[in-house]
């Protein structure tokens, strides 16, 4: 903001801000970058002291044995199922219940918009024993859609609210042109809201598969059978031994880091702009 | 909670859908359809969501309310309320673990939420004012918050660990002696918070930097007109136009550090001794462990209490309104 004369050389770039913008990397990065490096490190060297920054003698084995030995593979097929079933089944109900509550005349909006925000962090702790009893009732234990129920129920919430938040923020004529036209409400919702809620759609579709991604209480407690469990799980419990077996760990880390780490990469901006309403406009 | 599964049963009563409400209506002209048959529309494209969380949540909860007032006995195959009780409650509240539990959640969700809204808006402030590299280093903030809470808290295990670790290394380099980061309970306590401020660090911060974007332009060559220095808007300027944004990001961080789990689970399972046990864990303990279903629902139920309360108090003081910017 401060306009001041423009330094030369390497003295333009050496201020607060872009010194802000590399600590924000290095200190962001630098423990990703000692996992990826450790995951490529054999039996010995992870365990040396001093550590290495760069391993002396780079292996596979440690992704071998995370897929081969420990099936991370199936962990991780079984979390893009979960996940991937859950995000899109979010994204469906919160479009339309975002737009019921940013569009239409609703009674008890502010009632509901209060409640959904109570409820998108309630303490799972809270539901996780009736959950499990009532799963084992309905025979749902150890199964997809054991996890998928409760992850799109507990999502919905912030899903709803940002959904609600971005559609505040699209202009009304258009909807109203379609109406004019004779388009009736789902087909207006569908052709002309849908493909301008995007980024509130990929901002609320990142949130939830992280979310999801990442879930572990529900996912110990409900899949604890090998077949279903996912990579959280997975990951938790290689640590079941005596030693833990880093290298091991890293590879499977590294590997069910890959695609969120893809997924973030891609939707970095969206993210941002699908928080803010008025974001159509820029 | 009730709340939002009260109006999803009841369909709006025709009489009450008139004027009370009434917000300027939009000139639409001989088009504009009806108001009550825009409010049937709204319900019907609600509902699925609000049905399904209330299904999911609601009867869970009132489910585990019950059990928390129940001596349960686990059967082969179920489980069986033998009677009622209110002794869970009182057992619970003058246990020392909980009191314990209770400390420390508290201690940790003041501590991180506190450094994360400082850092949070510091990265924000940054990222906004970079030029080309925007793109790139808003990625590189938010993959330690995309990655799985239990990765992280391995990785960080590692490089806590007493024996090799990378920062018992580095610490070693400057103390002089190998310090048991994770064995002592003030520097596990300590070691736990970093983790969390490295890896939610990054919410806090797109959030605000989303509140940054939105404040108008103006605003700021009003105050260079009047002569104010960068901390004079910052505090004047931006901060109260980030105060609402703030306070959700806020309130989302207290209610998920006070129900964290994951990471004292995976890194010191609540160790050492119950230096760093959270409500959940106490809970989760008290249900899995214990098999103590009832004084464990218990357990469950306080945490849930003051959570809300939390929330409640949180949204009256800084008088945030849930649906802010929506009054039309």
């Amino acid at each position: 903001m401060n306009r001041r004369a423009p330094a030369s050389g390497i003295r333009r770039y050496v201020n607060a801000v872009n010194l802000g913008g590399l600590a924000i990397v290095v200190l962001s990065a630098l423990p990703l970058y000692w996992m990826i490096v450790s995951s490529f490190k054999g039996p010995g060297e992870i365990s040396a002291a001093p550590p290495t920054l760069v391993p002396k003698a780079a292996t596979l084995g440690n992704y071998a044995e995370a897929f081969v030995r420990n099936g991370i593979g199936r962990y991780l097929l079984n979390s893009v199922l979960v996940a991937s079933v859950s995000t899109v089944a979010v994204l469906g109900l919160s479009f339309f219940a975002g737009y019921a509550l940013a569009r239409t005349p609703l009674r008890g909006r502010g009632a509901i918009m209060t409640a959904l925000l109570m409820l998108s962090v309630f303490p799972p702790i809270a539901l996780v024993v009736p959950l499990f009893l009532l799963e084992r009732q309905l025979g749902l234990l150890n199964s997809y859609a054991g996890l998928i129920v409760p992850y799109v129920a507990l999502n919905l919430p912030f899903a709803i609210w940002i959904m609600r938040n971005y559609l505040v923020g699209v202009p009304r004529e258009l909807e109203e042109a379609a109406t004019v036209d004779g388009a009736g409400p789902l087909r207006t919702v569908l052709t002309v809201i849908a493909p301008l809620a995007r980024p509130g759609l990929f901002t609320a579709g990142i949130f939830t598969f992280t979310a999801t991604w990442s879930e572990f209480l529900l996912a110990l407690t409900f899949n604890s059978e090998d077949g279903h469990r996912t990579v959280p799980v997975g990951i938790a419990l290689f640590t079941s031994q005596y030693t833990v077996p880093y290298g091991t760990l890293f590879a499977g880390a590294v590997a069910a880091t890959v695609p969120i780490g893809v997924l973030v990469m891609i939707f970095r901006r969206s993210i941002v702009s699908g928080m803010t309403s008025g974001a159509v406009k820029g | 909670m009730t709340s939002s599964a009260t109006p999803v049963s009841r369909r709006p009563a025709p009489e009450q859908a008139g004027p009370r409400t009434a917000p300027a209506p939009r000139g639409g002209g001989p088009a504009r359809v009806s108001r009550r048959r825009r409010a049937r529309t709204g319900w019907f494209f609600a509902s699925p969501a609000l049905l399904t969380i209330t299904a999911v949540t609601v009867f869970p909860v009132l489910f585990s309310l019950l059990l928390s007032f129940a001596d349960v006995r686990l059967e082969y195959g179920g489980f069986r309320i033998l009677s009622l009780t209110g002794d869970h409650y009182a057992a619970v509240l003058s246990s020392p673990e909980w009191r314990q539990a209770l400390f420390f959640t508290f201690g940790f969700t003041a501590v991180t939420v506190l450094l994360e809204l400082v850092l949070g808006t510091a990265a924000a402030l940054v990222l906004e004012r970079l030029g080309a590299a925007r793109g790139w280093v808003l990625a590189v903030l938010l993959l330690p918050w995309a990655l799985i809470n239990v990765v992280a808290a391995q990785l960080w295990g590692y490089l806590y660990n007493g024996t090799y670790g990378g920062l018992t290394w580095l610490f070693q380099q400057i103390l002089g002696h190998q310090p048991d980061i994770l064995g002592q309970p003030a520097s596990a306590m300590g070691a736990m918070v970093v983790v969390d401020v490295w890896k939610t660090t990054p919410f806090v911060a797109i959030v605000v930097l989303a509140g940054l974007m939105l404040i108008p332009g103006d605003v700021y060559e009003a105050a260079e007109i009047d002569g104010a220095g960068t901390w004079t808007t910052f505090w004047k300027v931006t901060l109260p136009q980030l105060r609402p944004i703030m306070a959700i990001a806020v309130l989302f961080r207290i209610l998920q550090a006070f129900g964290i789990f994951d990471l004292p689970f995976v890194l010191t399972q609540g160790g050492p001794g119950t230096a760093t046990e959270s409500l959940a864990i106490l809970g989760y303990k008290t249900l899995f462990q214990n098999l103590a279903i009832g004084r464990g629902a218990a357990v469950a139920t306080t945490t849930a209490v003051i959570v809300i309360s939390c929330c409640l108090l949180f949204l009256r003081v800084f008088k945030t309104q849930a649906d802010e910017g929506g009054r039309a």
